[in-house]
């Protein structure tokens, strides 16, 4: 796979570094960065510059006993590790293992060729959500624009939207001021990892039926 | 470089070293630290704790926490320090940095079980799960770089850089906060990186 080159913004590996980010979308942003070293540098850059702010930080006094209590606790059993994450598909680039676990358990058809499944936010009514969406060769993503804002980071294949065409491990930030029918490029399926801040606003009646089916 | 001073107490008139140089940085002697409670050392535990938890509390403190909440996931994040230990490697962060992260995901992790009510996550998840920085730009050796480059921004650059870390707000709310306009406060963090990373470039 070559590098992506579409990156995000410092603001938001900023935004990472600190803690500042939605779930949904740090999944997205986490895609991304695993894939790209430059990023990733980026983030290393941030985080040191927090691990310096709390090194300089002033100090707030421990209870008491803080330090008798956890050495006390220094024999328990340690969490068990997490559940080895599922490999992911082999076209597909690397992607954190909440997403993955997702779209092994719960991918569903919402329209010949395309298929959505839910990371976080379950795809309720409103608020902020994040979702694996699949497309087949060649389908446009019906008409629509975004209530807040939108993160895409590109898992497999390539789709275009607004003259660009985006890849594997490109990162898009869209607002409520884009409104786009983005297609799957003719050369296979594309997987897109996508944080929405809320529903899709609708801007077709196509769009409009198939919304209450999929919640995205 | 030594650090001398002219003492003007019994010694007969002349420059006295008042400390000698340090035989490690800081960074180097936590990095020690965690390297000997890797190997299940209490009093390296106990020395760390007493330089990283009252900061880590500290820290959450400024970030809103309520002070029961921010004393325990400082107590949380030394314990994980103590089962993490043989995973820190210095070549990719310091010490400080390291730590940083724990009581990120800790915090990050504690929000969230209190907006679902529901059980503990593991706490080493997502971020420390990802595959190794390939440009090692915080290493320890750099972190006295950082710190004194963060001294060296212009004040309305340290300003965001600041009020970023010691909030979880988004920019747009740090920007009211300062009455300036959001591309203002944007463009200053993108500057202050900029110089942090210049003043870190010979170790790129």
């Amino acid at each position: 796979m070559t590098a992506p080159t579409r990156h995000p913004s410092e603001a938001l590996i900023l935004d990472l570094a600190r803690g500042a980010l939605e779930r949904g979308r740090a999944l997205v942003l986490r895609a991304h960065l695993a894939v790209c070293p430059g990023c990733r540098a980026t983030l290393g850059l941030a985080e040191a510059v927090g691990g310096a702010m709390l090194d300089a930080a002033e100090p707030a006094p421990m209870a008491p006993d803080a330090l008798a209590s956890v050495l006390a606790r220094l024999g328990e059993p340690p969490p068990p590790p997490p559940a080895a994450a599922p490999h992911p598909p082999g076209d597909w680039i690397r992607v954190p293992a909440d997403v993955l676990a997702a779209a092994e358990g719960g991918r569903r058809q919402a329209a010949p060729g395309v298929w959505v499944a839910h990371v976080t936010g379950e795809g309720g009514r409103s608020g902020p959500r994040s979702y694996l969406l699949g497309v087949g060769p060649g389908i446009a993503v019906p008409l629509h624009t975004h209530r807040g804002g939108e993160f895409v980071c590109v898992v497999k294949g390539a789709y275009k939207d607004r003259g660009h065409i985006y890849r594997p491990g490109d990162f898009v930030e869209n607002d409520e001021s884009v409104e786009h029918q983005p297609r799957v490029t003719r050369d296979g399926e594309c997987v897109c990892l996508i944080a929405a801040d809320n529903l899709l606003v609708p801007r077709s009646i196509q769009a409009r039926l198939l919304q209450p089916i999929v919640g995205i | 470089m030594h650090a001398i001073a002219f003492d003007h107490g019994g010694h007969q008139g002349g420059w006295t070293p008042i400390r000698p140089v340090p035989p490690m940085s800081d960074a180097q002697r936590f990095a020690e630290l965690i390297g000997r409670v890797a190997g299940a050392d209490r009093t390296a535990f106990a020395d760390l704790f007493g330089h990283f938890a009252p900061r880590v509390k500290s820290y959450l403190l400024r970030l809103g926490a309520a002070p029961a909440l921010a004393e325990e996931l400082a107590q949380e994040t030394l314990l994980a320090v103590w089962r993490k230990a043989a995973g820190f490697d210095p070549a990719k962060a310091a010490a400080s940095t390291w730590i940083f992260t724990i009581a990120r995901n800790l915090r990050i992790d504690a929000a969230r079980r209190e907006r679902r009510g529901d059980v503990a996550d593991d706490p080493s998840d997502a971020p420390e799960a990802e595959p190794a920085p390939d440009a090692r730009l915080a290493a320890a050796q750099s972190e006295g770089r950082i710190r004194h480059a963060l001294t060296a921004l212009p004040p309305e650059q340290a300003e965001v850089v600041r009020l970023s870390f010691f909030s979880d707000k988004p920019h747009s709310e740090i920007a009211e906060q300062l009455g300036l306009p959001l591309g203002t406060v944007k463009s200053r963090l993108r500057l202050a990186m900029g110089r942090l990373r210049e003043s870190l470039g010979d170790l790129a």
